[in-house]
């Protein structure tokens, strides 16, 4: 048994289309606020700067944390879940 | 501003350029090092202070280049894109695309990389000038303290301090200033080894299963230590770090279990049985021992969470489930069979049809056919029939009709 959420599952389970930022795994409410109020008010601008950071974990984390005043563990949910969901439709 | 220019050493390379320009002196081939941009600088412009420091002029040069090129430009908010690129690379990190939001990171990680590069050199030597001249204290004291230079109180603190505590202070002074992870790394390494060569491990095992060993290893270590109850301190360090490993590979915790598992049923069952039987024999002994292992683990949450895996069906005293339901049926099937019910079958009709037939071919004879012969002897047989039954009610009409008739 993985220890992924319901919405991990659901984000990676399919093309993220135009979905709100809080819909990846880990950003909750207040994060997502956050996010929003950075000009990240969509799920796919956060693959970008994913992307942008050449999709290495470790980096989004550390970019997560210092953006929006993630926790370590929000950010490493977060970070995982968008890496499955590149390998997967990537 | 003349008065005021420093060494041109210290001028950056750049600046040095348009110097060179402003000078109209031709300027050196564009990827040349920045000695030769120093050496045209002098010799066309002329510095006070390169005549007066003349002899010491090209030892200072060479060792401020050599000290800019060791330290890389020390301020990465001050690099260009490509500079701060280069410098990323240089320390082994290929950097993605640095535009405004991942700028930030990068030179992040620049400040990062440059640190702990400082620091290792300086670790280097503060190790060897301790073990170096140990009797002379004083002076030991002394060194690494400029050579430390952030910390000036501790300079005033290691300088009062005795002789015979100068050892100690200057012993934790490093391990302080070293790193905070180095003694953890160092106790963890000391502990890993002896127990990795204490393992059983028969054959030359893949790094997996040797990495799942030294995990049950240290685990089981922690239950000794435990019981023999040491130091505060090594067991906040080892759960520490112990907490650190389990929570990185809490998510991979199951594959070395199960592997360890697995490994043990093949000293256990050396029969080759499935492999759900093995996980079914070693899963029993091995919960148990995961409970003994772990009988304060509320203290401290390691993170390992060994579930227990479904037995199958039919072999864990489970009853088999011999009645199937019936087969789904559609529901166009469902509509077949009742319309079916409402008709009359196919054989009646049939038959039916087959009496209809009949009837229908003896009509048709006796109506066209005009030989009389077999029609006749039909009719006859007919009439015959109905003749007789009126000749019946006749003869007794006709008794009747002269009785009444003779009575008259």
């Amino acid at each position: 048994m993985s220890t992924t959420s319901q919405k991990h599952r659901d984000f990676v389970g399919e093309p993220m289309g135009d979905k709100e930022v809080t819909a990846l795994s880990g950003i909750g409410e207040i994060l997502g606020k956050k996010l929003e109020q950075q000009g990240f008010d969509k799920a796919y601008v956060v693959l970008g700067q994913f992307l942008l950071l050449k999709k290495d974990t470790e980096m989004f984390t550390d970019w997560l944390k210092d953006a929006s005043g993630a926790n370590s563990r929000q950010a490493g949910t977060c970070a995982q879940c968008l890496k499955e969901w590149c390998d997967a439709f990537l | 501003m003349s008065q005021f220019v420093e060494n041109p050493a210290h001028l950056s390379k750049s600046r040095l350029k348009s110097d060179l320009v402003a000078h109209s002196v031709e300027l050196p081939p564009v990827k040349s090092k920045k000695e030769v941009y120093v050496g045209l600088h002098l010799q066309h412009i002329g510095q006070k202070n390169a005549v007066d420091f003349s002899s010491d002029e090209e030892d200072q040069v060479q060792d401020v280049s050599d000290k800019e090129e060791d330290t890389e430009m020390p301020d990465p908010s001050g690099l260009t894109d490509d500079d701060l690129k280069a410098a990323l690379l240089e320390h082994g990190v290929k950097a993605g695309p640095i535009v405004a939001s991942t700028r930030a990171l990068y030179e992040k990680k620049l400040r990062k990389l440059l640190q702990s590069n400082g620091h290792g050199c300086l670790n280097g030597v503060e190790k060897g000038v301790l073990y170096s001249d140990s009797e002379e204290e004083e002076e030991n004291g002394e060194e690494e303290d400029r050579e430390l230079g952030s910390e000036g109180e501790k300079e005033e603190t290691v300088k009062q301090s005795d002789q015979a505590q100068q050892g100690s202070s200057q012993v934790e002074l490093c391990f302080q200033n070293g790193g905070f992870v180095y003694p953890q790394c160092f106790l963890l390494s000391s502990r890993l080894f002896p127990s990795g060569s204490q393992s059983v491990m028969p054959d030359g095992e893949s790094s997996m299963s040797s990495q799942a060993f030294s995990i049950t290893h240290m685990v089981e270590e922690m239950e000794s230590r435990r019981s023999l109850s040491t130091s505060s301190d090594t067991e906040r360090a080892l759960n520490g770090s112990n907490v650190q490993k389990h929570w990185s590979r809490s998510n991979r915790l199951d594959m070395p279990i199960v592997d360890t598992m697995k490994n043990q049923s093949l000293y256990y069952t050396p029969k080759a049985s499935s492999y759900e039987w093995k996980m079914k024999l070693t899963q029993e002994p091995v919960k148990d021992t995961v409970k003994n292992m772990f009988p304060n683990t509320d203290a401290t949450t390691t993170g390992i969470y060994a579930t227990r895996r479904r037995p199958i069906k039919g072999a864990a005293g489970r009853p088999v489930q011999y009645a199937y339901p019936d087969t789904p049926v559609s529901p166009t099937t469902l509509e077949k069979r009742e319309v079916e019910r409402r008709l009359v079958p196919i054989q009646i009709q049939i038959l039916v049809f087959l009496i209809v037939t009949c009837l229908l071919y003896l009509i048709y004879v006796c109506v066209e056919d005009n030989s009389f012969g077999p029609s006749v002897a039909l009719l006859d047989r007919f009439y015959q029939g109905s003749d007789s039954e009126e000749g019946l009610l006749l003869q007794a009409e006709t008794q009747d009709v002269p009785a009444p008739s003779r009575q008259e």
